[in-house]
């Protein structure tokens, strides 16, 4: 008797827990939350380094921001938790009205009864959708220039970037950037084809975006007249002498058409390389010893070492992705805005066309 | 032939600014002094500055060749353009003039906002060359179009229930909550849409459907607010004062999506 009670006690306590956690006013208080969160994480920059908050916020709103996960909302515990919780509610709720819609349709054939359930259960998909995504979904970046091939990350395919071509118009404004692209599997079979800005190119379950682009130079280092080594480096990147690892070249920016702006800082006039000049900095134990322009092909001389800078060339930068959720979100939308339509639209024309029959049975 | 699409857009461009100036005070006349010739002279008016404004978006669109929805001035002159045509359906479904006291306004600012914007023809970037562009920029223009009715619709509620006896001739406050829901209904069924397509376009462009860049953020904050009004009305009944003011706190939502996050906080949205 004792247990029945305290078992009756146990199921009252669950059920009361669902009731709540299935209830509106817990999904107000989720959405409320999740909005000041979605907020907060747009107008707080995201990602950014830790001291950035320091400096842009003061040590203690710095360190709150932090300590709060402000910095990264969106990745953060405590939205996820946010998240998972309305998922919870999502599912508590469609469970617990599957029946009493199911029972109304049975008894009206009114198909915009459907409309909420579907709506929820669209949504609710839709998130699990996006965060099965956040697991599985696979990326991968690499960058070249053309005629280079490189091994893609982990995926165990091989991407040869046969050309990269960025189209200009007479303004100078970019038309397209495109990438003539071959990825290689490990039989051996290939796929070639062009990725463009919203073009991306299908091989091997990924899809390679032409994703940016940069200049890099190559790099001739020289000992004593001798050629030590030859580098390709991109712009924001560094290379030096082996023998010296303390003494590198850094390449700071490169300006195809370079010349002087209204100000009197270095621009390009154009994106052609019609006056080129590399923009270095040249570090030595960690510390900037000297920072300058160079034209291709003029040596720079320090410590005994002669840097020249090259052929520079334009590079890209290729994304390739894959996300084996897209399908289940895509398809979770449709199921959404189905919902959404069945509990605007149908419901009244639905209402509309029954007291239309119901007229006309009157008259009959 | 390039300056006479420039003259004749820019012409029909000033004009429809005009017109829609000239339309807000008939439809103020007209809620003040309530005669019927003043009415259909509003409304007139309101026709001949959609037509304008029509006008203006056709020829750029045809000189530009492609459609004029990328810039802050052609998605500006799309916005208004939008609430110019959800009020001219519901004005014609609720036979409800007076709503035109207080959307005319709003579609001159926001009309008056894009005179103010750069109304130089560019060629577009490569990300936005996608026939993605005109379903999801379409679906923003309805959905918008619809919170701005809803807006305008519960600001005369407001000032109704703030001052009985103002506004005379104006439906019902039942009338006025349903033709409310109806508009946000609607909103919010494109702006779902919107932001579908939007979410296929950048699966497109950049490989993920959702980036949490301020615009979708912003988007979402709206959705949610939206989809709060919609339970509370649909399951806790609310009508009214509250609705009404959701509507409102929703539409400003809609601007600072628009104009705010554009203009305010850098993202992959803030084409310049």
């Amino acid at each position: 008797m004792h247990d029945t009670e305290m078992q009756q006690d146990r199921t009252g306590i669950v059920r009361k827990i669902l009731r709540f956690l299935s209830g509106m006013p817990f999904s107000f208080a989720l959405l409320v939350i999740i909005l000041a969160a979605c907020a907060a994480g747009s107008i707080i920059p995201q990602g950014k380094t830790l001291s950035y908050y320091f400096d842009a916020y003061g040590a203690t709103k710095g360190g709150l921001l932090i300590g709060l996960k402000l910095n990264d909302v969106f990745h953060s515990a405590w939205f996820l938790l946010l998240a998972g919780l309305l998922c919870l509610n999502l599912i508590l709720c469609s469970i617990s009205r599957f029946g009493k819609v199911l029972a109304a349709f049975r008894k009206t054939k009114h198909f915009g009864l459907w409309g909420s359930w579907l709506t929820h259960l669209g949504l609710l998909l839709l998130i699990v959708s996006f965060a099965a995504g956040q697991f599985l979904a696979k990326e991968e970046v690499v960058y070249g220039i053309a005629g280079s091939t490189q091994p893609l990350g982990r995926t165990g395919l091989m991407l040869t970037i046969d050309s990269f071509n960025v189209s200009l118009r007479d303004d100078y404004t970019v038309e397209q950037y495109t990438a003539g692209l071959t990825v290689t599997d490990k039989e051996g079979r290939t796929v070639s084809g062009e990725a463009s800005v919203n073009h991306p190119l299908d091989a091997f379950g990924y899809s390679f975006y032409q994703d940016s682009m940069g200049w890099a130079s190559w790099v001739d280092i020289f000992k004593d007249g001798q050629l030590v080594k030859t580098d390709l480096i991109c712009a924001g990147e560094y290379t030096g002498p082996d023998e010296l690892p303390a003494l590198a070249l850094f390449f700071n920016k490169f300006y195809p058409d370079f010349g002087l702006d209204e100000n009197g800082y270095f621009t390009s006039k154009t994106p052609l390389p019609n006056n080129p000049y590399c923009l270095y900095g040249i570090y030595y134990e960690g510390s900037l010893i000297s920072m300058n322009i160079t034209e291709p092909g003029a040596p720079i001389d320090v410590h005994g070492y002669s840097f020249v800078m090259r052929d520079p060339t334009e590079y890209t930068l290729i994304v390739a992705r894959t996300d084996p959720a897209a399908p289940a979100a895509a398809a979770s939308a449709a199921i959404l805005i189905a919902g959404l339509v069945l509990a605007f639209y149908v419901r009244p024309w639905e209402e509309k066309r029954r007291k239309e029959n119901g007229s006309a049975a009157d008259k009959d | 032939m390039d300056q006479l699409l420039t003259k004749t857009e820019n012409i029909s461009f000033m004009a429809a600014l005009v017109a829609y100036l000239v339309t807000a005070a008939a439809y103020f006349f007209y809620a003040v002094a309530k005669k019927e010739w003043a009415r259909k002279a509003a409304y007139g008016l309101m026709c001949l500055a959609f037509g304008l404004q029509t006008v203006s978006i056709v020829v750029r669109g045809f000189h530009a060749g492609r459609l004029p929805l990328t810039n802050q001035y052609e998605f500006a002159n799309a916005f208004a353009w939008g609430i110019a045509l959800c009020f001219l359906i519901f004005v014609r479904k609720y036979k409800f003039d007076v709503l035109g006291t207080f959307i005319a306004p709003v579609i001159f600012l926001i009309i008056g906002y894009a005179s103010m914007q750069s109304r130089e023809i560019h060629e577009l970037m490569p990300a936005l060359q996608s026939s993605w562009l005109g379903f999801h920029v379409s679906m923003a223009i309805i959905g918008y179009g619809a919170f701005g009715v809803a807006f305008g619709v519960a600001l005369a509620f407001l000032i109704r229930d703030t001052f009985p006896g103002s506004l005379a001739g104006i439906p019902n406050n039942e009338t006025l909550d349903r033709i409310i829901y109806r508009a946000v209904a609607l909103g919010f069924l494109f702006l779902t849409l919107c932001m579908v397509t939007g979410a296929i376009w950048a699966k497109k462009a950049w490989g993920t459907y959702w980036n949490w860049d301020p615009k979708e953020t912003w988007s979402l904050i709206t959705w949610l607010i939206y989809a709060i009004f919609l339970h509370l009305r649909l399951r806790k009944g609310m009508t009214g004062r509250k609705a009404a003011i959701f509507a409102v706190a929703g539409f400003l939502c809609v601007i600072f999506t628009y104009v705010g996050v554009n203009t305010l906080i850098a993202g992959l949205h803030s084409y310049k």
